[in-house]
């Protein structure tokens, strides 16, 4: 081969020169036009817009005349969100869903049709995926609707979206969700916390229930495991309840209702009206008819509550509520830790309780209560808020199974002071206990007592002991 | 006409390219273009010899800071807002989803032609003298490229991304001394959080970049200044004395001849000054190998980054970058693994802490910046590297296996499972 | 092949890979344009019609806007933006004029400019009823001050 004064010869050359360079570069600079071409087509014809079309289509039939119903299919397609600062989304559902916030589109089919029945909830201001679930900043079928690959919060069940009710309304009774409400309840009364941690606490025998709202879990999934923990999912540590269906489902509800997400101030239910009706209701609720009585009817432990609000001001009463121990040094009345609005609610409905009230509040909590029931009552209630019912049965009769552990399984508490003093038990409760092995050889067992120190008082625990030791004396006598 | 004639003239200033002279003023009259020498040897242009390795990685960077410039647009480096800006270029941002993936693409592109391109150099020998330092600077550049790949993959703050620099920058601190703080400069804290996003952030896009940038460009002007690409002399024709085609050292200049410095040829400015080449010698036979830059070089790299470029779209057209869900320093999934080319460190870290986070990585950086001054065998035939080769491709083929089995062989608990097995994550 | 022929599929390639850049170009052109925009929307709904009193304008502090309500004459909104350089202005009503704190631009009861170095009046925006039966505001389209909804 020459040197090359012109390109000609070299290029015939073959070999190391490259004969076809130039197609080959031709090629694939036209391939590069082409895949150009192509992104730019896909960028530009998002599913979006077709049913932004078809949305404006729809509308323009209502359009009177030809000239604004040429201005509505004219108008030009864009995204269309909502922001919620507050809640730190963005929602784009109505994007497609165009006719939300539009009584005529009544009728229309999805995703066009109008969203009855919202209330104060008004998409603008609080969006769609607070409630339904889903990726808001989604802009395509799949992925708003959430059922995709690390994407937590899918869109909720039908039947179950109502559960995310729960998510703003974090306390008491959710009214229309009778089932959130029962959640709730069993959750408590259950002893779940023993075991689980939800905000921060409970025990950690147990996942943390914080964010289950948000965990991917389908509400057949959750309601299978409450039926069947071991059978969901293989080597649970989560002994069998034998819920009903109807418990499992509630407490489904409850989980999917639980989200550690920041609602922020505007979201955040709160009681805005002090009625007497909410008073009665957090009476109910805080059990204030295990210390007090009402016209006779009640506890003796602390003051009657008839007519006090003749006797102190409402500010005296207020600050009693807040601080019992500041306005009556002795004081006896735990801190209830009530917001301003619970507090007036309450005053309100005690100066209009009376004797009956106490009488249907007693019936309500459908046991007859005399003074000496009251200290173990207490005792009770924090067996079952503690969560020591969650291993202990709410009948003291353990029996969860914990493989490898002396016996098998937790122990009964129903003959504890047969082996025991109440010393002995109040220091096993304080510091907690890991059990005998069966096997020395073998695992160690998944449950065990915790140490209860940090989360109970000495007058939780002596109130528990009292509780156990009450019901050692009713075992025996049916022996 | 005459006047859009003049125009052009004044822009180009060049003879028309039909005649050598215009040939030559198009490469060094052009400041784009001048990095190039006016002529090649053809052998340089053979591409089983280079593979274009080094374009195509130059192209690829070039491609990661267009494409990762107009991301910036849509970025915030603060934990919330990056994972929300993610999610917008995914759903929202026209052409989004396609410059994420052309970037994310482009990066472990570079990342594996980089490697490629080192272990090109190697079986060529092109380190040895007179190019020992332009190794180094590439051994320079393949670490710059993985701290850029490894800064960006923090960026999106996912889980993916937060658990993979949560567990590489952990292989690091195992290095004694000076490795927790290393780390702890790195993050701007003990764990990675809003302070490592901001730092990785500063890195990743002024940092490394402008270092990766200045180095390029040392390693562009080494490449001219060392004598041009190095070229297989072993293949060349026998009798031509192979001090002549690989001399770069002054004490081997020889005078240039009378007939090839005539008129019509051009060798550059200082050439015409002192009436010599400086590095470069050239010899009547040796001007037959030689061909200009325009159209035979510059038609290749074309064609070089084409095919880079459109690589890259399509496969960006079809696979988008991944985005998992929002990174949540309370859940470590199982099992959790640093970008696919620090696995084989991690693989030996879950050996030992020792060997996977001090003398391994230590061991390799060294060993390659040493090997144009440890390796003293003056030939670069093949047949005479027989050691050299044999343990070099010991060192990749180790490399790989345990890149492979980290990627493709480690499921849950970092336990050994083969990618056909499917495992269900752990049970609660 | 000859030297024509190797310069012409050369001359195609470059046509080809200069339409590739131009519609690239076109592209990332379009990518810098911002398909949402993270402030308050131009268009908006204020609330019921009820919600706003006849007399004295209603100020809506995040919009930035003025609603007026009038028995016979029905809503009108004014922009509260000074047309200076954007400061807000305050409404008078013992004056029945807008007073900007920034510069002393003063507009009258209609908008227009009576003092001041304000170069235009005040902007007054579209006013109409959803379907929803809220009210809905667009500040991309400035109406005439004589512009009024009855509801």
């Amino acid at each position: 081969m020459g040197i090359c004064s012109t390109v000609g010869p070299c290029c015939c050359g073959g070999g190391v020169m490259g004969r076809r360079l130039p197609q080959i570069f031709f090629a694939l600079s036209t391939l590069a036009l082409v895949l150009i071409v192509v992104a730019v087509w896909q960028a530009s014809t998002p599913s979006w817009k077709d049913y932004q079309r078809r949305f404006f289509q729809l509308e323009s039939q209502a359009e009177p005349n030809a000239v604004t119903k040429a201005a509505v299919l004219a108008t030009p397609p864009q995204i269309h969100q909502i922001l919620l600062p507050g809640l730190q989304r963005v929602d784009r559902c109505t994007t497609c869903h165009l006719g939300v916030d539009d009584p005529t589109m009544k009728n229309a089919p999805e995703p066009f049709r109008y969203h009855a029945g919202l209330g104060s909830h008004i998409p603008s201001k609080f969006g769609c995926t607070i409630c339904h679930g889903g990726q808001g900043l989604a802009t395509d079928v799949k992925g708003a609707h959430g059922s995709v690959p690390f994407w937590q919060d899918p869109l909720l069940a039908k039947g179950y979206i109502r559960a995310s009710c729960g998510r703003c309304h974090k306390e008491g009774d959710v009214p229309g969700v009778p089932e959130l409400t029962a959640g709730r309840r069993l959750f408590e009364t259950e002893g779940c916390h023993g075991c689980h941690k939800l905000n921060g606490v409970g025990g950690s025998i147990g996942p943390d229930l914080t964010e289950e709202g948000a965990s991917h879990r389908s509400p057949e999934w959750l309601e299978g495991h409450f039926l069947a923990p071991n059978v969901v999912s293989a080597g649970s540590a989560m002994p069998n309840f034998h819920f009903t269906k109807q418990q499992a489902r509630e407490l489904s509800y409850y989980m999917l209702s639980l989200t550690n997400a920041d609602m922020g101030f505007f979201y955040s239910s709160l009681r805005l009206i002090p009625s007497p009706e909410y008073g009665r209701q957090l009476f109910e609720e805080k059990d204030c008819i295990v210390c007090h009585a009402i016209g006779g009817v009640g506890a003796k432990t602390g003051p009657d509550l008839l007519a006090v609000t003749k006797r102190h001001s409402p500010e005296w009463l207020d600050e009693q509520l807040v601080n019992p121990q500041l306005v009556y040094p002795g004081s006896s009345m735990p801190e209830y830790d009530l917001e301003a609005n619970a507090r007036k609610a309450l005053v309100a409905f005690m100066s209009s309780a009376t004797a009956e009230d106490a009488q249907s509040i007693l019936a309500h909590r459908g046991n007859a209560l005399t003074p000496a029931d009251v200290a173990i009552e207490a005792g009770k209630r924090d067996f079952a808020r503690f969560g020591c019912a969650g291993c202990h049965g709410t009948e003291l009769q353990g029996g969860v199974p914990n493989p490898n552990a002396q016996g098998g399984q937790i122990p009964s508490l129903l003959h504890v002071s047969d082996d025991y003093t109440k010393g002995e038990i109040i220091e096993v409760i304080r510091n907690g206990r890991v059990p005998p092995l069966e096997n020395p050889a073998g695992p160690t067992p998944p449950l065990y007592m915790p140490s209860w120190k940090k989360l109970m008082s000495d007058e939780d625990i002596h109130q528990i002991v009292d509780f156990l030791w009450s019901k050692q004396q009713k075992a025996k006598d049916s022996w | 006409m005459n006047l859009i004639r003049e125009i052009w003239q004044s822009i180009v200033r060049r003879d028309p390219l039909s005649t050598d002279k215009g040939k030559s003023e198009l490469v060094f009259l052009n400041v784009w273009l001048h990095i190039h020498p006016a002529k090649v040897k053809k052998e340089n242009l053979r591409f089983k010899y280079t593979f274009y390795l080094g374009f195509i990685t130059f192209f690829l960077f070039v491609i990661l800071l267009t494409t990762g410039i107009a991301l910036m647009c849509y970025y915030r480096p603060f934990p919330p807002q990056a994972y929300q800006d993610m999610k917008d270029l995914e759903f929202v941002v026209y052409m989004g989803p396609f410059l994420r993936a052309m970037h994310r693409w482009a990066a472990h592109g570079m990342v594996v032609c980089v490697f490629l391109h080192m272990c090109r150099v190697f079986y060529t020998a092109s380190y040895k003298k007179p190019r020992q330092f332009n190794w180094v600077v590439g051994v320079l550049l393949l670490l710059l490229t993985l701290g850029l790949s490894f800064t960006g993959y923090l960026l999106p703050w996912d889980q993916l991304a937060y658990w993979a620099i949560t567990v590489g920058t952990n292989i690091g601190s195992y290095a004694p001394i000076i490795g927790g703080q290393v780390r702890e400069i790195l993050l701007g804290g003990h764990t990675v959080g809003e302070a490592a996003l901001l730092r990785f952030y500063v890195l990743h896009v002024a940092i490394l970049p402008s270092a990766l940038i200045l180095l390029t460009i040392v390693h562009f002007w080494r490449i001219r200044k060392d004598g041009g690409l190095s070229r297989p002399t072993w293949k060349l024709k026998p009798n031509q004395p192979e001090a002549l085609v690989t001399i770069g050292a002054p004490a081997q200049v020889e005078p240039l001849r009378t007939v090839a410095a005539s008129k019509d040829k051009t060798y550059g400015l200082m050439e015409v000054v002192t009436g010599k080449p400086i590095f470069e010698t050239i010899e009547a036979d040796e001007e037959e190998d030689a061909v200009f830059s325009y159209p035979y070089a510059f038609f290749r790299e074309a064609i070089a980054l084409m095919v880079t470029v459109t690589g890259i779209m399509a496969i960006s057209l079809f696979f988008h970058a991944p985005l998992e869900q929002l990174a949540n320093p309370a859940k470590t999934p199982n099992p959790a693994k640093a970008p696919w080319y620090f696995l084989g460190l991690q693989e030996l870290v879950s050996h030992s802490a020792l060997l996977g986070g001090v003398v391994a990585p230590a061991l390799m950086v060294l060993a390659l910046l040493a090997i144009p001054y440890f390796d003293r065998n003056p030939s670069r035939r093949p047949t005479d590297r027989k050691w050299a080769i044999w343990l070099f491709t010991i060192f990749v083929v180790v490399n790989l296996v345990l890149i492979v089995i980290g990627t493709f062989f480690r499921g849950p608990g970092w336990a050994f499972v083969p990618p056909w097995v499917h495992v269900v994550a752990g049970a609660e | 092949m000859n030297r024509r022929a190797f310069l012409g599929w050369g001359a195609a390639g470059f046509v080809a890979l200069c339409s590739g850049v131009a519609v690239s170009l076109a592209a990332v052109v379009r990518y810098l344009v911002p398909s949402v925009f993270y402030e308050p929307p131009q268009s908006f709904k204020i609330g019921d019609p009820a919600d706003f009193p006849f007399g004295p304008p209603t100020f809506l502090p995040d919009e930035k806007i003025f609603v007026f309500r009038d028995r016979e004459k029905g809503f009108a909104v004014a922009s509260a933006v000074c047309t200076h350089l954007g400061c807000t202005v305050a409404y008078f009503q013992s004056d029945q004029r807008f007073h900007c704190p920034c510069h002393g631009s003063v507009f009258g009861p209609n908008g227009t400019v009576q003092h001041g170095p304000a170069p235009r009046a005040l902007n007054w925006f579209e006013i109409t009823q959803a379907r929803d039966g809220q009210l809905l505001v667009d500040k991309d389209k400035v109406v005439p001050p004589s512009y009024r909804l009855m509801v």
